[in-house]
């Protein structure tokens, strides 16, 4: 019974830790210095033809006095072809990773869904058949994904001496879970145990379940509050490397937020100890000097 | 270029000879071409006194350590420029594209094939965009994060530091063109181009190491003597002078060329070298401008004459320096917006990245800075030109300079010109736009010349430029047809003009490069003559 209350705790646990982790990742980065312009084009939220051949506002003379029509939605759309479909990875990869790695993406999507629709299934018992489609599929595809992968990051060479151990323990991990995933269905064809995990979960009501079923969720749960800590929280991040500096393209206006973050990161100190730097200064007064007497006299 | 497998910790290897060593066979085949200039291996004087242990090639004309304390103190030194590069103080320009970048590679290898040096060196492991930032990310992690320290070579950080590990990361960082394609095309939008400008900053910023031509001599001299070319106020009106006579003697007309005139319309910033290089560049501007009735004016201020911004390529404080001043000539002057000239990267560090290193006041919805190729496209398209495209028939391609194209977005200005200026169909390299590969004179190497560097620039670098090219003009490579490859970019330029040079494309193949606006007056059927010259060297 104590071990029964054990996987309760420790699924909210895992649920809670993950939310606070990630938000602390996320807070990170989003409370980091405002980054100098830096955009690359296409700049997908351009209208008109201009996302499809890279054109840019800047094309026009007086852009500034001119409106700068803008589609949020076009941003989302090029983010979701890449969530979705690994567009990148698909038009540029030399090494077959695609395949492999939209198996694992998607493996993991519906894993996502599935548990979703196990816990679903709880109150709309209709969804049972479309909860054990989606989790076959889950655990399939996930699993040919990552061991696909684990096998071609350990042969292609141009894989192999960039992939580090915890590259492979990462692949490793999520080909335990997908594993378990079939072996736990193998063992429990309806999802049955599994569902009962789940409402037990829902409802705080210890029930016993196989050892593959709390194996599944014990590891799934364990990677709820590993992923955070690791560079697979990469899909979070996609939101500032490109909403936040490849596709921002947003120039400072005098006495906008951006403008009063910026003269505050110039008050900043500028420690470097080159020779053309003069010690002590901000950014600002660095900025305006040194004369070429004051570097000489450093 | 040997193919030896390369391992991470051969980087900490001795010194005494070049981590890979480069073999004309391995190269990118440039097809018409049945041979090119023999590699020369460094003279041994030079290897006696300086450090060519990456790839037998350096700008850096900076006498090897002689001692261990020498040599410990530079790695002391990139130590502390390290720490910095992580510090919200010290770098807040770019902390937060770095963290990224280096937090979350995947190592998937999607931006390898992106990259032209890669791609024309015959993909030596080396020059592939994630290698350097590997490098520096196993270096970070081992000395600066919890799991490098702890969990070591599980995490990837077991590269020993030591002075040959410094010295060729720091050799790496400039065997980056800077161009960013690789940044287009990774799926979680990590920056490698980015990675290489922040070591090149570290060692500028910390070591007040860079090369010569970019720091001591360019932005140094920029910011002291007026000009990265050496020239003074004097020396640029005596240039405006030269540049008046070549137009009445092109032209037959007496034209003024406004300088330091208050409240003009527009100050007009050219690179500085395209007076020195390419007069008929900054004449053409003027032909056009006085036919059109700009208001317009250059400025003989200190650094008004010279668009040129080398920090973008390796330092944010000399970045931030040189554009200060910029702006302040235009406020100074009390114009209402400034037009960057031809040149690349002076358009993408006056427009676009210098932006928030400014004061509100100087911001850009204050004192708005432009691209010249829209002006020139609406001049061209207003019919206040007197245009025959007769008089450009000839073969004409457009090499798209990074920085304007895929770093601004400003991708058919310069094709809507080509379009009415022209009489044959632009002949679009594959690929073009802001898919284009870099000229290979991007990040300064078009101008760094110190020891061999400018062998590997020419044999590597604009390799890729050189076959497309080669490969858009394959059905009229007699030399007897000229051609002629626009180049809208000073930098774009000289590394073109090297890379004629260097593989004889000229005498070969009649290939021939210039300006837009160069191109758009020779078009003008009220002048007496083409303006146009190809026995000059272009």
């Amino acid at each position: 019974m104590a071990f029964q209350w054990f996987t309760i705790l420790f699924g909210w646990a895992s649920f809670f830790l993950f939310v606070v982790l990630a938000a602390y990742k996320i807070h990170r980065i989003a409370t980091l210095p405002l980054n100098l312009r830096w955009e690359v084009y296409p700049v997908p939220h351009e209208t008109g033809d201009k996302h499809l051949y890279g054109g840019s506002y800047m094309e026009e003379v007086d852009w500034v006095k001119k409106p700068r029509p803008s589609s949020p939605l076009a941003e989302w759309a090029e983010m979701g072809s890449e969530i979705f479909f690994l567009k990148r990875v698909r038009e540029h990869n030399p090494y077959h990773i695609w395949p492999l790695s939209l198996a694992l993406h998607w493996g993991l999507y519906l894993l996502i869904l599935w548990m979703g629709l196990l816990a679903a299934s709880v109150f709309v018992p209709a969804l049972t058949l479309l909860t054990m489609a989606v989790g076959i599929s889950a655990f399939v595809l996930g699993a040919c994904g990552a061991v696909g992968l684990i096998v071609l990051r350990a042969t292609d060479r141009s894989l192999a001496l960039y992939t580090t151990p915890i590259d492979f323990f990462n692949l490793v991990f999520l080909a335990a879970i997908f594993g378990l995933g079939l072996v736990s269905w193998w063992g429990d064809p309806l999802f049955s145990l599994h569902h009962a995990y789940v409402k037990s979960l829902l409802f705080f009501r210890p029930t016993p379940l196989s050892p593959a079923v709390v194996s599944l969720f014990l590891l799934l749960q364990a990677f709820a509050i590993y992923m955070p800590c690791s560079k697979l929280i990469h899909y979070l991040m996609k939101h500032f490397t490109f909403h936040e500096i490849l596709w921002n393209d947003e120039f400072k206006v005098k006495g906008s937020s951006k403008d009063k973050q910026i003269d505050r990161q110039l008050s900043s100190l500028a420690t470097w100890a080159g020779p053309h730097i003069a010690p002590g200064k901000t950014w600002r007064e660095q900025v305006r000097g040194p004369s070429a007497g004051e570097a000489q006299k450093k | 270029m040997s193919k030896k497998p390369i391992r991470f910790r051969d980087v900490a290897g001795p010194g005494n000879d070049p981590l890979v060593s480069l073999d004309a066979q391995t190269l990118l085949k440039l097809a018409p071409l049945e041979e090119e200039p023999v590699l020369r291996a460094p003279r041994a004087s030079w290897l006696e006194r300086y450090d060519f242990s990456l790839d037998g090639f350096s700008d850096f004309d900076l006498p090897k350590p002689k001692t261990s304390e020498e040599q410990e103190r530079f790695v002391q030194a990139f130590l502390s420029g390290l720490e910095k590069l992580f510090d919200p103080q010290n770098n807040w320009t770019f902390l937060k594209a770095l963290k990224l970048s280096l937090d979350y590679c995947l190592h998937c290898q999607t931006c390898s094939e992106a990259c032209h040096v890669y791609l024309a060196s015959g993909k030596q492991e080396i020059y592939r965009p994630t290698f350097r930032s590997e490098v520096l990310r196993r270096i970070y992690q081992r000395h600066f994060t919890a799991p490098g320290r702890w969990l070591g070579s599980f995490v990837g950080a077991d590269i020993e530091l030591n002075f040959e590990t410094v010295w060729r990361l720091l050799e790496m960082s400039y065997r980056c063109n800077l161009c960013r394609r690789c940044a287009m095309v990774c799926p979680v939008g990590i920056d490698n181009a980015l990675l290489a400008r922040e070591i090149r900053k570290l060692f500028s910023q910390e070591l007040g190491i860079a090369p010569a031509e970019l720091f001591r001599k360019g932005s140094r001299k920029h910011l002291e003597a007026g000009s990265s070319t050496g020239m003074t106020p004097a020396g640029f009106r005596d240039s405006i002078e030269s540049i008046e006579e070549i137009i009445a003697e092109k032209t037959g007309r007496k034209i003024k060329v406004p300088v330091d005139k208050k409240g003009a319309a527009v100050l007009l910033i050219h690179n500085a070298g395209e007076f020195l290089s390419w007069p008929e560049n900054p004449a053409a501007f003027s032909i056009l401008f006085d036919a059109a009735d700009v208001d317009y004016t250059l400025s003989s201020d200190l650094l008004g004459y010279d668009a040129v911004n080398y920090g973008v390529w390796f330092d944010d404080l000399e970045l931030g320096r040189v554009a200060l001043r910029h702006v302040e000539i235009a406020r100074k002057l009390g114009v209402k917006k400034i037009v960057v000239g031809e040149c690349g990267h002076a358009h993408k560090a006056l427009c676009v990245v210098a932006d928030r290193v400014l004061p509100g006041d100087l911001s850009l919805s204050e004192v708005p800075r432009e691209s010249c190729l829209p002006l020139l496209r609406d001049i061209v398209q207003s019919g206040v030109l007197r245009l025959d495209p007769k008089r450009n028939d000839f073969p004409v391609t457009l090499h798209d300079s990074c920085n304007v194209v895929r770093l601004m977005g400003i991708v058919r200005p310069q094709r809507e010109i080509l379009q009415a200026v022209c009489a044959q169909p632009l002949r679009e390299m594959t690929p073009h736009g802001v898919w284009n590969y870099c000229c290979g004179g991007g990040g300064g190497f078009a101008i760094m010349d110190t020891l061999n560097f400018s062998e590997w620039r020419n044999t590597v670098s604009v390799r890729m430029k050189v076959k497309q090219v080669l490969d858009v003009f394959r059905d009229v490579l007699d030399p007897g047809t000229r051609k002629y490859v626009v180049a809208a970019c000073s930098n774009c330029k000289g590394a073109m003009r090297g890379a004629i040079a260097h593989y004889g494309l000229k005498e070969k193949f009649g290939i021939g490069y210039g300006g837009l606006a160069d191109l758009i007056v020779n078009a003008m059927s009220d002048l007496p003559r083409p303006y146009i010259e190809w026995d000059q060297e272009r």
